[in-house]
Parts: C-alpha cells; sequence; structure tokens
C-alpha cells in the first residue's frame, strides 16, 4: 500500500527530483489548479465580492466542512493508516479541541490566532495520555483504550467541567468573531481561513512521511517486531503518532467550533468517531489524498444527496410497507445508508477510492497499452 | 584464578528491590484506604449499600449474557463484535411485535422461514440444496415453524413470540455471516471491526425502519401474580443488620430474568462442552486450518456461531426489554460489556460472567459514591483503562498477548 504508486517511464535521475513533492508536471498543475479553484469558488457564489450566482451557497458550506473533518481524517491517517493503530476516539480528541478553543476565547480573553496553537498542544497532549495504553496493547485492545478514551473524556467535558462547558448544554462564541484581515471573518472569511489550514495540513502529512519519523510510522505499521529490531524505538514513535494525530484533531475540533459559532458535547459523540473511521477507510488508509476522497464522499452523499432522494425513497418504501409510519421510514435513511455504503466499500473496494485514483492515474498515463 | 584471589568482602551488595511484593502490598492498601473511604460514605444507610449490591449483581447477569455473546463469536472467528447492540435491539423487538400481533401474511412468513431454510441447509456449500435429506428435513421443520408462527390467540401468544423471534434471529446471524463475514475471510482484523461497526449501523436503520424509536417494555412479567409471585420481593433483614428498619425491597422481574440468564448462560456452556458442534467450535476457535484439515466443515461451523450470537443477543434484548423496556440506548449497554469482557479475559467464558457481575456492581456502586451518572457511563471504561493497562489479557484469559 505505498501511496507513491509511480506511472511507468517516470524515473527520477536528479537528486532534486528526487526530493520533490510532487514529481510530474501534470502533478503539480492538478494539486495547484485545485487550491485555486477551491479559493475561486465563493467569488461565483452569492455571497461573493463579484456578484455572480452560479454556486449554490450550500457548496460553500459543505466544502467549508469537507476541509474540516478531512483535517480530522488526516489526523487519523496519521495514526492509522501510517502507523497502524486504531483509534475510535477520534471525536473525542475534535471535543478537547472545540472546548479548548472555546474556553481559551471565552473565559481567558484569547483571540482565535492565539488560541489555535494552544489549543493543538493541549489536544496533542491529552491524545499522548490516551495513547500510554499502546505501550502494552495492540490491534483490538488499543481500539477498546480509545473506546474508553472517548467516553471518559466526553463524561469529563459533561459533568467535572460543567462550569466552563456548560455541562450538556451549547456553549456559544458568537461574541468573539474571528479577526480577519483588520475587520472580523463572515462565514465566507471563515472559508478562507478553513481552505489554508487544510492545505497546509495535508502538506505536512504529506512531508511528515518522508520524513524519519514517518518512515519510522510505517514500518511500525508493516512490522513492529521487525521495526523495534531496525532500532526504532516503538514506543516512542507510537507515542508521537498519537500527539501528531491528536493536533490534528484538535485544530480540526477548534475550526468546527469557530465555523458553527457553537459548541455541543453531541456533536462528538462515538457516531462521529466511527464516521471518521468511515472516512477514512472509503477514502483509503495511507494514502495522503485518501481523507480528502473519503471526506468529500461521505459528506456529500449525506449532505447533498440524502436530502435530495430521501423524499422519492420515502414515498418508494411507504407504498410496498403501508403498515410503516413513513416519519420512521426517512429517519431510517442516514444510518441505513452509512451501514451500506461502509459495508459496500469493504467487500468490493477494501483499499479505498485514493487507490483506484492511482490505478486510473497509472492507466491513463500509460494508454493505450495496459499491463 | 586471578578473579578468585580478590577480597571477597569489597564486593558491595545494593539491596534488591522486591518489586512484586512492592506492588502488591500498594494494592492491599490501596484496597483497604478504599473500603474504608467507601465505609465512610455509606456509613450512615447501610439499606442503599445492600440494596446497590443486590441491584449491581442482578443487573451484571444481563451483561454476562451480552458478554458470552461476544466472546463466542470471538473464539469463533477471532472477530469482535460491535453490532451487538444493534443485534439485541432488533431480535428483542421481532419479539415484541411477534408477542403482540397475531395476523400476519401467510406468504410473507412462508417466504422468511424458507430463505432461513435455504440459507441453513446450504450454510457449507451451496450444492449441499440438491441433497434430498436435508431438503426433506428442512421442509418439515419449515412447516412446523410456519405452524407455529401462525397460531393466533392470547393463549399461545408466548410460543408464536418465541419461535418467531428465533427465527428471525437465525436468518439475521446466517445473513451477517453469509453476506458480510464470508466475503471478508483473511481480511485483517481492522477490516472485520469496521465490517460490525457497518452492520450496526445497518441494524439500527433496519429498527429505526419498521419500529417506533419509542421506549416500550415488553410485557412479559405483568402477569406474576397470577401465577403465585408477589411483584416484589420482601427481605426482612432486621435481625441481620439492626440499622435497617425497614424491609429489602427488590422487584421479582429482576430476581427472575437474573435466574433465566444464568440458565441460559449454563446452557449455553452445556452446549459449548459436552455438544460435537461445540465442540468443532472449540476447535475451530483453536486453529481454523488445522480444524479444516481433520474435516470440520469450518464455514458452517462460523454459521452456526453466528447463529448462535444470535440467540443469544435476543436472550439478552428479551431479558432486558423485559426487565426496563427497549428503547434506542440498547446499542450503548453493549458497549459497555466489552469492559466486562476484556476484564474476564476474552477466551474465556466463564470470565465473560464474572466480567458483567463485577461491571453491574461497579455501575451502581459509582452510582450511589458519586450521586450522579458517573457509574453508568465513566465505571466501566475506567476499569477497561485500568485493566488494559495493569492486565491486559485480564482475570481468566490466556497469556498470549506479545509485549511490544
Amino acid at each position: 500500500m505505498s501511496a507513491n504508486i509511480r506511472p511507468s517511464g517516470v524515473f527520477n535521475t536528479t537528486y532534486a527530483q528526487d526530493l520533490m513533492l510532487d514529481r510530474t508536471w501534470a502533478n503539480r498543475l492538478s494539486a495547484w489548479g485545485f487550491v485555486l479553484v477551491l479559493l475561486a469558488l465563493p467569488m461565483l457564489s452569492n455571497d461573493g465580492l463579484l456578484g455572480i450566482n452560479i454556486i449554490p451557497s450550500l457548496w460553500i458550506s459543505v466544502i467549508a466542512k469537507i476541509a474540516i473533518f478531512a483535517i480530522a481524517v488526516q489526523g487519523l491517517n496519521i495514526i492509522m493508516g501510517y502507523t497502524g493503530q486504531i483509534s475510535l476516539g477520534h471525536a473525542a480528541f475534535m471535543a478537547v479541541g472545540a472546548y479548548t478553543a472555546g474556553v481559551l476565547v471565552r473565559e481567558l480573553g484569547f483571540t482565535f490566532w492565539t488560541a489555535i496553537p494552544v489549543t493543538m498542544l493541549f489536544t496533542g497532549f491529552i491524545g499522548l495520555l490516551f495513547g500510554l495504553p499502546s505501550l502494552r496493547v495492540k490491534g483490538f485492545y488499543l481500539a477498546m483504550a480509545t473506546l474508553a478514551a472517548q467516553n471518559i473524556i466526553i463524561w469529563v467535558i459533561t459533568y467535572p467541567l460543567a462550569s466552563v462547558t456548560g455541562g450538556a448544554n451549547a456553549i456559544t462564541l458568537e461574541a468573539h468573531p474571528v479577526p480577519f484581515f483588520g475587520s472580523t471573518a463572515t462565514k465566507l472569511g471563515m472559508y478562507y481561513i478553513i481552505i489554508p489550514f487544510a492545505v497546509l495540513s495535508f502538506l505536512v502529512a504529506r512531508n511528515l512521511v518522508r520524513t524519519r519519523t514517518g518512515r519510522a510510522f510505517i514500518s511500525i505499521r508493516d512490522n513492529d517486531l521487525a521495526a523495534e529490531l531496525l532500532g526504532i524505538n516503538v514506543f516512542t514513535y507510537k507515542l508521537q503518532a498519537f500527539f501528531i494525530s491528536s493536533m490534528y484533531a484538535g485544530l480540526a475540533g477548534a475550526l468546527f467550533a469557530f465555523n458553527k459559532q457553537s459548541i455541543q458535547t453531541t456533536d462528538f459523540s462515538l457516531a462521529l468517531s466511527i464516521e471518521l473511521l468511515a472516512m477514512l477507510v472509503i477514502g483509503g488508509a495511507g494514502f495522503s489524498l485518501g481523507p480528502l476522497f473519503g471526506t468529500a464522499f461521505i459528506l456529500i452523499v449525506n449532505q447533498v444527496v440524502v436530502p435530495d432522494i430521501q423524499p422519492v425513497l420515502t414515498n418508494f418504501f411507504s407504498g410496498i410497507f403501508t403498515f410503516v409510519p413513513s416519519v420512521q421510514i426517512s429517519t431510517a435513511f442516514p444510518p441505513l445508508m452509512f451501514g451500506l455504503l461502509l459495508a459496500l466499500f469493504l467487500v468490493l473496494l477494501p483499499r479505498g477510492i485514493a487507490y483506484q485514483w492511482e490505478i486510473l492515474k497509472i492507466s491513463w498515463k500509460i494508454r493505450p497499452y495496459s499491463y | 584464578m586471578a578473579a578468585n584471589t580478590l577480597p571477597q568482602g569489597r564486593k558491595i551488595n545494593l539491596p534488591k528491590i522486591n518489586w512484586q511484593a512492592v506492588s502488591r502490598w500498594a494494592t492491599f492498601v490501596g484496597v483497604i484506604v478504599f473500603i474504608l473511604w467507601l465505609g465512610d460514605r455509606i456509613g450512615d444507610n447501610p439499606r442503599n449499600y445492600a440494596v446497590v449490591t443486590i441491584n449491581g449483581i442482578l443487573v451484571g447477569g444481563i451483561y454476562a449474557i451480552i458478554a458470552v455473546g461476544i466472546v463466542m463469536i470471538n473464539k469463533a472467528s477471532g472477530v469482535f463484535n460491535f453490532a451487538h447492540g444493534a443485534m439485541m435491539l432488533l431480535t428483542a423487538w421481532f419479539f415484541l411485535s411477534f408477542y403482540n400481533t397475531d395476523n400476519f401474511n401467510l406468504i410473507v412468513v412462508i417466504g422468511f422461514v424458507a430463505v432461513t431454510v435455504g440459507l441453513f441447509i446450504t450454510m457449507s456449500d451451496w450444492r449441499d440444496i440438491r441433497n434430498p435429506r436435508s431438503l426433506i428435513t428442512g421442509a418439515v421443520a419449515g412447516a412446523i415453524v410456519v405452524f407455529l408462527m401462525m397460531l393466533s390467540g392470547d393463549d399461545f401468544r408466548l410460543i408464536r413470540a418465541l419461535v418467531g423471534a428465533m427465527t428471525m434471529a437465525t436468518l439475521m446471524g446466517l445473513c451477517i455471516e453469509r453476506f458480510a463475514i464470508r466475503p471478508l475471510m483473511g481480511q485483517p482484523v481492522f477490516t472485520m471491526i469496521l465490517m460490525t461497526l457497518a452492520l450496526d449501523r445497518i441494524f439500527v436503520g433496519l429498527t429505526n425502519f419498521f419500529f417506533p424509536s419509542i421506549d416500550s417494555a415488553i410485557p412479559l412479567f405483568n402477569n406474576l401474580s397470577n401465577l403465585g409471585i408477589p411483584r416484589n420481593y420482601e427481605i426482612d433483614v432486621i435481625n441481620v443488620i439492626p440499622e435497617i428498619d425497614r424491609a429489602l425491597r427488590i422487584p421479582s422481574a429482576s430476581v427472575i430474568v437474573f435466574l433465566l440468564a444464568v440458565l441460559a448462560f449454563v446452557a449455553f456452556i452445556l452446549f459449548f462442552q459436552y455438544t460435537n458442534v461445540g465442540l468443532s467450535m472449540r476447535a475451530t476457535a483453536e486453529n481454523q486450518v488445522l480444524a479444516q484439515s481433520v474435516g470440520l466443515r469450518v464455514r458452517s461451523i462460523l454459521a452456526i456461531a453466528w447463529v448462535a450470537a444470535a440467540l443469544l443477543a435476543l436472550t439478552a434484548g428479551v431479558l432486558f426489554g423485559g426487565r426496563n423496556s427497549l428503547g434506542p440506548s440498547m446499542p450503548t449497554l453493549a458497549l459497555i460489556v466489552f469492559p466486562a469482557v476484556l476484564l474476564g479475559g476474552i477466551e474465556s467464558i466463564g470470565g465473560a460472567f464474572v466480567g458483567g457481575i463485577v461491571i453491574g456492581l461497579g455501575q451502581t456502586w459509582g452510582d450511589q459514591l458519586f450521586q450522579s451518572e458517573a457509574g453508568t457511563q465513566l465505571v466501566p471504561y475506567v476499569i477497561l483503562m485500568i485493566v488494559l493497562i495493569f492486565k491486559p489479557d485480564g482475570l481468566f484469559g490466556q497469556k498470549r498477548i506479545e509485549r511490544i
């Protein structure tokens, strides 16, 4: 499952080429083109400065949401796709990020820009704490430890810290807008804050894999005993992976809180942890673009496709099952479709969309021949 | 020779610390401090203490029966079944709907039974469908099941509900094995865990689809007074603990549920230890390749294991639904059981029982001591963390987790 599948015929002849992030000009062009299109999209929407109404503003909010969750899933990719440790508590680390940022801004007088680094560091240390069981256990047992992390963190936020976090009630950030170029950020401004953060975090993750640390992560994933024999301190590197992954989750949580302007524990339930896992698997674990594909797929299905087809399907099924009230049918669709999609991907495409994307790129490069 | 001539007295003997003894004593002291603290908190009201203990044990019985279902699947196929809670909810809803209604469409019932029988016959190989003996046996069994499910009237509601829910649970187990687990043979554990999470979502969706998402109790224990059983057992303990002025009151439904859970547990142990199928299941759990090479049909054994897990889920769901109620919060109940499974040791069925009782006691004690939801929500996971850090293979599990 190498992340660097390269089309045949592309060789490195100099050291500079070996160091390049995007080896072919097509790669480079498509990457920067993609970022430019993302930055240009709001200009074409209703909120944009140009006043052209081509793109529906729903798309803009969905793209911002995709970017936020892609950061979180990229963190999950570092701990799971690269280091091979299962985490069922990623949503709780997002909650830690969101609540830390919220409390820093509301109670301690931080601004958004100073709160973000502190939040990331703090979430990283919390992640380190719950990474400690990885000293002794792995696989399913570690999944159980992270499940415990999910429940313990949410409980601590809800009960003992209720005086600052509001307990089960939501806390609002509306009185503390994000400072942005001399004024405060609107919905559109948040988009222009979120997208660079997402691009930056993807670049960091992509480069991390090429460093000694990243290679150590991958060797732990592939065979932890062999990694230890090669002189890699497995426990230290696992803790580093937990730290970095939780930092990503903290960043995503803080961005989520400021984008939504309110924080609530129900937003970060176990269901979200499972959804993040599903995003990673559907996108492709171990590929740096996997989180983007998976998040985009799940969120577009959830936010755009399901609301569109839900009435049609509800009518269809109430015709067949006349004894079932149609309210039940419409509430049943989100979990049902999510489960079916995940199961189908696990059976048919266990390596995810990113793997297919690499295959597609190669077959385009070597057209009209195939292997 | 030179080494022998060195003066022996110069050797410095550092006192060696026996860490095992130190940790043992530390545990002792910790437990004693905890008990003293406990006594301080509850000393003024020992009646609550007794009630809480009894309640904890009674809840633990249900946890034990859930835990056995999870341990069973893990033993047979190495999968950790996160879908167990959703399976409990869905099968218990089937039980309730068969219990309450009796006018089912004959064609639909025949269709479900036929599919179940067909999947059961072909669970090892689809060519078994051509075997006339199994076909005839299956047809007769199916006809009997259809007859029992179509019985109308209130007198037969328990039989109807039992047979119908067991048929649906069997169908569910067979479908899980055939369409979700079998295609994933040879994939890493992580893929299997994700598949059970997907199954969990699918079953929750199906439950939302067919059944209302409100809490509804299974009226199994409403007519206890007709059988001469009081609604609550009153235990007079004035002579034993003089501080208690009133009698302890325990709902008899809880006691009956606990006894039924113990009965199901014992039946399951007997099945696992003394039948051929149980023996082959244990063999498959030990080594799949070896079991296959001595002629066991591994695929059908896995299918039977999933069917047994679905039946255990049905038992747990119905017992819990009869004691408390059926509702959307039931799937989280199965998550609480995972600490019990790990505490008892993941390979040990007896350990699952002990773990279930410990978790039940921990929950009720935690609720009592902290006067909040700490017990129900926090204590199982704190126990889980402690077990994972200090004794990852549980109390009765095999020591096979490698240290990394």
